[in-house]
């Protein structure tokens, strides 16, 4: 140092730089870092990303690892390869958690995407893809998409519970940056859900929004959102008038005195019949006395024992952290059994998937489960909007799906049944209801359907 | 005050004229002029995949220039014997230093906006009428911020460049900018674990005072995906413009220091 001044000021200089630094890194950047830029918890625990990864990933470029690895999960998923896309779904939202892309196109995989070779969904994977969807939106509160995302899994794929679809639905309606058609998905859920006035009140109220945005922007696709709302508003009013909805409201007496749509409740008279063909595969027939097209019948085979209060369905939303591998020794085959001609009859083979299918447990429950809320319009023209005009003899059950009303039966088999092990190897072991009646096959069932007439008691 | 201008604007010269550094940016350039090849996804992927790949070029290549620049810049000046030449006339020491820094920021300011010219070629030409001006510029905060860190990562490899070899400060400078990127994420996982120690706690605390903290600059997240609401970002950009200003500060003295002990 030349000169004593020079270095009294480069000791000031430092000091000031010193303490300067470290009070404004304490004191204010770090918490707004923390709040604002920082990678979230993800990445602290473990990711599956190896070091060089984890370390390019932390070093500030984890968004453009996170884009890397999405363009390879394209390339996986083009070639069909859906097990190497599960985890690069995962690293990609643990690196980037504000890429709702990769969030909505995750749970749609994961709730989608997993199937046996008859192209049933495994759906011990659905609670996962919901937990996806939990994690997208408590990362990205303040936006519509994951809300709108998790909401149409609970609608479109779990197709039961309305209750979870409208809660999801109301929050993505509630977010400013929702695409005003989306909100109209609301309206539907209210529907299925039985809350009718309120879907009445949400159609007046996207009516007025939509015809507002269509004169002031006048686009295509405001003209005809606008026309959609208008005549979803006008289908609810007519369906409520004609299923009897405004003559409940007016009290029991007004109802009886007219002939509605739902008067009498019609008897669906269902029978079933479940015989285990081959080890590991079902045949079931049965009766169901419906219109001839557009029915489906949930069936589903599961572990007993398994969380016994929840019939027909898995606890979807039991599940709070995502994890990729189903419990690996539980059971659960769902599928739908088509109604033509009053009659179902499907076979369904589980031996060719045994991760999708393990039956470790020794006790099975084989269900059907029908709820009129989840019926087509012209179904629920007769059966009502929650099942008013619709019973069964036999099954109808107000229980399983409290305040709904449903049909609901189920068989019980042992593992050594299901496996045509011991005592069933050459008996076929077969459950059936007892007014279920073998009726033979006909020419005319491959390629004739009748049209009954429900009105008319569906003679 | 000319001194150190006219030694920075000789150093900018040098710097831009350096066949390595040319190289290292060419090979970003081109790398930026082919990541649109990635739009094999969907409309809102495509972009924002895009913004991260482009905006990851940038920082990286950023990087390699900053350290490959300033690693030899004084160590040169030493064995080539430049430096009698310079220090023999009326220039102190600490304007040299100052000097070499400020050019060695000049020609990284001016290979970074080369590189986010073309970044923004490659936005126009691949979105055309769909990429405005406000895009255009919401798109430069990024490259702006990587500019601060890049200065501090500069101040950090001349400060060894006063007392270490080339090779040598080549490993601690890039070694430095991984941990002053790292430490922050990971100070912020011991602090929210309640099972670790207090002393534990406090020892990272510490280090993370000393040490130049790199990550508080990726700012990128919310450009490469909108809607995240963000409140007052440019204060922010100013509160960790001063803390690199004060840290590019505190270590050009500590390299002065050093440099003025030094024997040439």
């Amino acid at each position: 140092m030349k000169s004593k001044s020079l270095k009294q000021t480069l000791t000031i200089i430092a000091v000031v730089c010193a303490i300067g630094q470290g009070a404004l890194y304490n004191g204010v950047i770090f918490n707004r870092w923390k709040a604002d830029y920082a990678p979230k918890n993800g990445l602290s625990v473990g990711t599956g990303l190896d070091a060089q990864q984890y370390i390019f990933a932390l070093s500030g470029f984890r968004e453009m690892i996170a884009g890397i690895l999405w363009v390879k999960a394209d390339s996986f998923f083009d070639d069909g390869n859906y097990d190497a896309v599960l985890p690069l779904i995962r690293l990609v939202t643990l690196l980037d958690p504000k890429e709702l892309d990769v969030y909505a196109t995750g749970m749609w995989h994961i709730g989608y995407n997993f199937t046996d070779q008859d192209e049933r969904s495994d759906r011990r994977y659905i609670p996962s893809a919901l937990a996806l969807g939990k994690e997208g939106i408590k990362n990205n509160p303040d936006t519509y998409e994951m809300y709108f995302e998790t909401g149409w899994m609970w609608f479109n794929k779990i197709d039961d519970d309305y209750d979870q679809a409208v809660k999801y639905l109301q929050e993505a309606s509630s977010k400013n940056d929702i695409e005003p058609a989306r909100r109209n998905l609301l309206a539907q859920a209210l529907i299925r859900d039985n809350k009718l006035d309120e879907a009445l009140d949400l159609d007046s109220q996207l009516y007025d929004r939509a015809e507002e945005l269509a004169s002031s922007e006048g686009s295509y696709n405001n003209a005809n959102n606008r026309d959609a709302v208008a005549g979803n508003w006008d289908n609810l009013i007519v369906r409520m008038a004609q299923r009897g909805d405004f003559a409940m409201k007016q009290g029991q007496k007004i109802y009886d005195a007219y002939p509605y749509d739902t008067k009498p409740p019609f008897d669906t008279q269902f029978s079933v019949k479940a015989s285990v063909v081959e080890p590991r595969v079902l045949q079931i027939e049965g009766t169901y006395g419906v219109l001839s097209v557009g029915t489906r019948i949930r069936v589903d085979l599961r572990d007993s024992d398994y969380d016994a209060d929840k019939a027909a369905e898995l606890d979807w939303d039991g599940q709070s952290t995502v994890d990729l591998s189903p419990p690996k020794d539980r059971t659960f085959m769902q599928d739908q059994l088509y109604v033509k001609n009053r009659r179902f009859n499907k076979r369904i083979d589980m031996q060719q998937d045994p991760t999708m299918y393990p039956f470790v447990a020794n006790n099975y429950v084989l269900e059907f489960f029908y709820n009129p809320r989840s019926a087509p319009e012209y179904i629920k023209d007769k059966f009502g909007f929650n099942g008013e005009g619709f019973t069964d003899s036999n099954f109808l059950n107000t229980t399983v799906r409290p305040g709904e009303r449903c049909i609901y039966v189920k068989f019980n088999f042992t593992k050594d049944q299901l496996w045509r092990r011991g005592e069933w190897e050459d008996t076929v072991p077969t459950a059936q209801t007892k007014n279920f009646k073998e009726i033979a096959p006909t020419d005319s069932d491959k390629d004739v359907i009748f049209v009954p007439a429900l009105r008319a008691g569906g003679k | 005050m000319r001194a150190i201008m006219a030694i920075a604007a000789t150093t900018v010269g040098e710097a831009i004229r350096r066949k390595v550094l040319l190289i290292i940016l060419l090979i970003g350039v081109l790398f930026l002029a082919v990541a649109p090849g990635l739009n094999t996804l969907s409309t809102q992927s495509e972009t924002t995949v895009l913004k991260g790949m482009v905006l990851g070029i940038v920082q990286l290549t950023s990087a390699v220039i900053a350290i490959v620049l300033t690693v030899y810049m004084i160590p040169n000046e030493i064995e080539r014997r430049t430096i009698y030449t310079i220090v023999s006339k009326p220039v102190q020491r600490w304007q040299f230093l100052i000097g070499k820094y400020l050019g060695a920021v000049g020609a990284l300011g001016i290979m970074m906006l080369l590189m986010s010219l073309v970044m923004e070629i490659t936005f126009f030409l691949q979105f055309q009428s769909g990429f405005k001006a406000e895009d255009a510029l919401d798109l430069l905060r990024a490259p702006a911020m990587f500019f601060v860190q890049m200065s501090l990562l500069a101040a950090v490899a001349i400060c060894f460049s006063t007392f270490v070899t080339p090779l040598v400060n080549f490993f601690l400078s890039g070694g430095l900018y991984l941990i002053g990127s790292l430490f922050a994420p990971f100070f912020d996982s011991l602090n929210q674990n309640s099972s670790t120690p207090m002393f534990a706690k406090l020892t990272a605390r510490f280090v993370g005072v000393v040490l130049p903290n790199f990550s508080i600059y990726n700012v990128q997240n919310p450009i490469i995906n909108p809607g995240q609401t963000i409140q007052n970002p440019t204060t922010y950009y100013m509160q960790v413009t001063g803390y690199g200003v004060l840290y590019i500060g505190l270590l050009l003295v500590l390299g002065i220091v050093i440099l003025d002990r030094r024997e040439v």
